[in-house]
């Protein structure tokens, strides 16, 4: 799990280019949204798409979104319990 | 308006997945016939999507369009529907020959240009590299005009979805302030797998038929198409012995500066545009009996829009309706077409339905939406639009990326026989009036082509010039988390902007208006060699959000929270002069006082310019102007490589100038 957040986090500021951050600075249990990193809508798109690509699972609506990208932990769980690849 | 010398519409041309020309489309408005389909003719591995293509292929599509296949051949579905349309509406408008064109200008919007042709064409080496001819906007408009001879003038505005209503404001305003006798304005734009991608990575595309302003809308279907209509004064159709179809009354545009895919919750950018229609037309809100919404079946843009209308209009919504149940959304097309359904349904005295509507959308406090009122989408048959009255009109909306937020008002042109009063008493079989009486009420000798308004003179209060080999220092204008999405050019962009505002801080200029050949040439390339390379999945959201022309327009308006006009011109090596020509006509409208425009692409290197212009009521106290222009030909100065010398002291430029700019032909 731990590799897995670590992995994650660097596909993250990879895919939304946030150049000026390391693995190191993202908290995996802060929130991505609003307070936390202050992502918005569009990232939440990169997200998905990290997803589909990286561990092949396809979301139908950015809606689902909301409650798999609370954090880098939550994102990292609902990978673990669906990923294909 | 003028109220004395009206600017009209004597001819227009209509093509789309409901039909190739004015015929066939009324017949699908009136008969309920959606041209939406799964794809037929795009290739793309997305078989099953629904997309209102034009029901014609490539080869047909030149038949009709009667060229033979060889070089000097349109190149793409965006320039052949656009010629089709182009040639309905000039032969209505009974402008035929080479002298009618040289003396008619051309305004066409488009923003993925020869896109559909740049992907038949590309190909990938075996070492890797994409091979492709880039087919740009101004060079698509070109390919439109070919068909015909001269025009008097060429331009291409590009502003997303939005472009066609901003070429015909911007063929408004010529007309109005005597530039031309009269103008073609409208778009044009070819479905292209760009596009259909872009739309998909943001997850907007509907794979049932859209259904705009239902509860249960769930995004878009793309559409194709084209549509001119010919714009000119009433005394000028008049002395061509032409019958003025309608009365094209009044234009606004405003940015909503919210968002750059997303329309802010409250609709301030639609808003504004609407009212800026309405004050153009001299109208009040319960003048308008038909609205033919944006209405694209998104969440977002239905409710931001549905809120906007009831800022506008209160209470008493007249009916409305989307026809991109009809149509797809026709991106860059869709104001002229929808334009031109509203000239049919004046005509006609029907109002086209809103397909696939069944539930309203439920109005809560929480959407921002106080409960209370009807909702009138046009959803069945039951609604008819009665003649209008002299004082009444139409209103079409069209709504862009960036916030790009454009209204039209058309109406009705009094029949020569009735007083204006008494027009909505004579329904449609009022015969046509033969030419000879249009003949005996015009003006027996040609007006002058002058400007019908007072000169203003305009100042240059603040110039930047960032040269393509100097990258400033972007974090002194840009937060780090803010600008994570933009490539370079944006950054550049904004810069040079934002240097040129802080000159004036307490100066918010009304107007924003960018010149570009290329546009975010960058990301629109990055995300097409993405397609190449790995095929239509797994595309970057950001890159295409970001391929929009007038990317750079609404980010300086985003950030700056400005609302005023926003316009973006991609025409090669006029882009410069079209753009500062805008400039000078909406501040000698009156409506503008104070303009920021500048010229920035990435591909070759320019550099990036920008000018901060005002008229001499909004002169701020103590300034010194760096350059006064009285004509439009000493503004148009400015887009010369060497602009006018001013005192060093005053031109913070960052770095001389060094490259020429010239056309770039391929990349």
């Amino acid at each position: 799990m731990n590799e897995l957040i670590e992995t994650l986090k660097q596909q993250v500021i990879e895919a939304l280019n946030l150049e000026d951050l390391t693995p190191a600075d993202i908290d995996a249990d802060a929130p991505l949204f609003g307070e936390g990193l202050g992502l918005d809508s569009i990232d939440a798109l990169e997200l998905i798409m990290i997803l589909e690509k990286e561990y092949g699972i396809k979301l139908q609506s950015p809606a689902q979104g909301k409650e798999i990208f609370k954090s880098i932990r939550t994102m990292a769980e609902f990978i673990q319990a669906n990923r294909t690849r | 308006m003028n109220p004395s010398n009206p600017i009209v519409v004597s001819g227009y041309g209509v093509v789309s997945a409901i039909g190739v020309g004015k015929e066939q489309t009324l017949a699908s408005l009136r008969e309920h016939r959606s041209g939406i389909a799964p794809v037929l003719y795009l290739a793309t591995v997305h078989r099953d999507m629904l997309v209102g293509e034009v029901k014609l292929s490539f080869d047909e599509l030149m038949e009709r369009v009667g060229v033979p296949s060889d070089a000097e051949a349109p190149q793409s579905r965006t320039a052949l529907i656009g010629r089709l349309a182009l040639r309905e509406a000039l032969q209505q408008a009974g402008l035929t020959t080479s002298d009618d064109y040289a003396r008619t200008a051309l305004i066409s919007g488009t923003t993925v240009g020869g896109m559909d042709r740049t992907e038949i064409e590309a190909s990938v080496t075996p070492d890797g590299q994409i091979v492709h001819y880039n087919y740009d906007c101004g060079t698509s408009t070109l390919d439109i005009a070919r068909g015909f001879g001269q025009f008097a003038f060429v331009d291409t505005i590009s502003t997303a979805c939005s472009s066609a209503a901003n070429a015909i404001g911007m063929a408004v305003e010529l007309v109005r302030q005597g530039h031309f006798e009269r103008v073609v304005a409208g778009g044009s734009e070819g479905l292209s797998r760009l596009h259909l991608n872009g739309f998909n990575t943001l997850m907007i595309l509907d794979q049932q038929p859209c259904r705009p302003f239902d509860a249960q809308r769930n995004g878009i279907n793309l559409g194709e198409g084209a549509a001119y209509l010919v714009i000119e004064s009433e005394a000028s159709a008049l002395r061509r012995g032409v019958k003025p179809l309608a009365v094209l009354r009044g234009f606004g545009n405003a940015c909503d500066a919210y968002h750059q895919t997303a329309s802010s919750p409250d609709g301030e950018g639609a808003v504004l545009a609407m009212r800026r229609a309405l004050d153009d037309a001299h109208l009040q809100p319960s003048d308008i009996t038909y609205i033919n919404c944006h209405g694209t079946g998104t969440p977002n843009n239905d409710l931001s829009e549905l809120n906007a209308l009831h800022r506008v209009f209160g209470d008493k919504l007249p009916p409305f309706s989307s026809t991109k149940g009809f149509t797809g959304h026709t991106t860059s097309a869709s104001g002229s077409i929808e334009a031109a359904f509203c000239l049919l349904a004046l005509h006609h005295h029907f109002l086209p339905i809103n397909l696939n509507f069944q539930t309203p959308i439920p109005l809560s406090p929480s959407g921002g939406i106080e409960g209370g009122f009807d909702i009138p989408v046009v959803a069945d048959v039951k609604f008819n639009l009665p003649p209008l009255r002299g004082n009444e009109g139409v209103l079409i909306n069209s709504f862009a990326f960036g916030g790009n937020d454009s209204s039209l008002i058309l109406s009705s042109y009094p029949e020569p026989q009735t007083p204006p009063q008494a027009a909505s008493s004579q329904p449609s079989q009022t015969p046509q009036t033969p030419h000879s009486e249009l003949r005996s009420r015009a003006p027996k000798e040609a007006t002058p082509q002058t400007p019908q308004t007072p000169t203003r003179t305009v100042y240059l209060l603040a110039q930047t010039l960032l040269s393509p080999n100097v990258d400033p220092n972007f974090r002194d204008y840009l937060a780090p988390l803010e600008s994570r999405r933009f490539d370079k050019l944006l950054k550049r962009t904004l810069c040079c902007s934002l240097e040129t505002l802080r000159q004036y801080p307490d100066l918010v200029p009304e107007a924003i208006i960018t010149a570009t050949v290329w546009g975010s040439a960058v990301s629109a390339i990055s995300f097409f060699h993405d397609m190449m390379r790995q095929g239509e999945a797994f595309l970057k959201p950001t890159l295409f959000m970001q391929s929009t022309h007038n990317t750079m327009s609404s980010l300086i308006a985003i950030q700056t929270h400005n609302h005023g006009y926003n316009n973006t011109h991609s025409q090669l090596s006029d882009s410069l002069p079209h753009a500062l020509l805008d400039a000078w006509l909406q501040m000698q409208s009156g409506r503008v006082r104070s303009a920021l425009v500048g010229i920035h692409d990435s591909i070759p290197a320019f550099d990036n310019r920008s000018y901060l212009l005002v008229t001499a009521d909004a002169l701020p106290p103590d300034c010194h102007p760096l350059a006064e222009f009285t004509t439009f030909s000493e503004l148009s100065n400015l887009s010369n490589p060497q602009p006018p010398q001013t005192p060093r002291s005053e031109l913070r430029s960052r770095a001389p100038k060094e490259a020429t700019p010239q056309t770039p032909q391929t990349l």
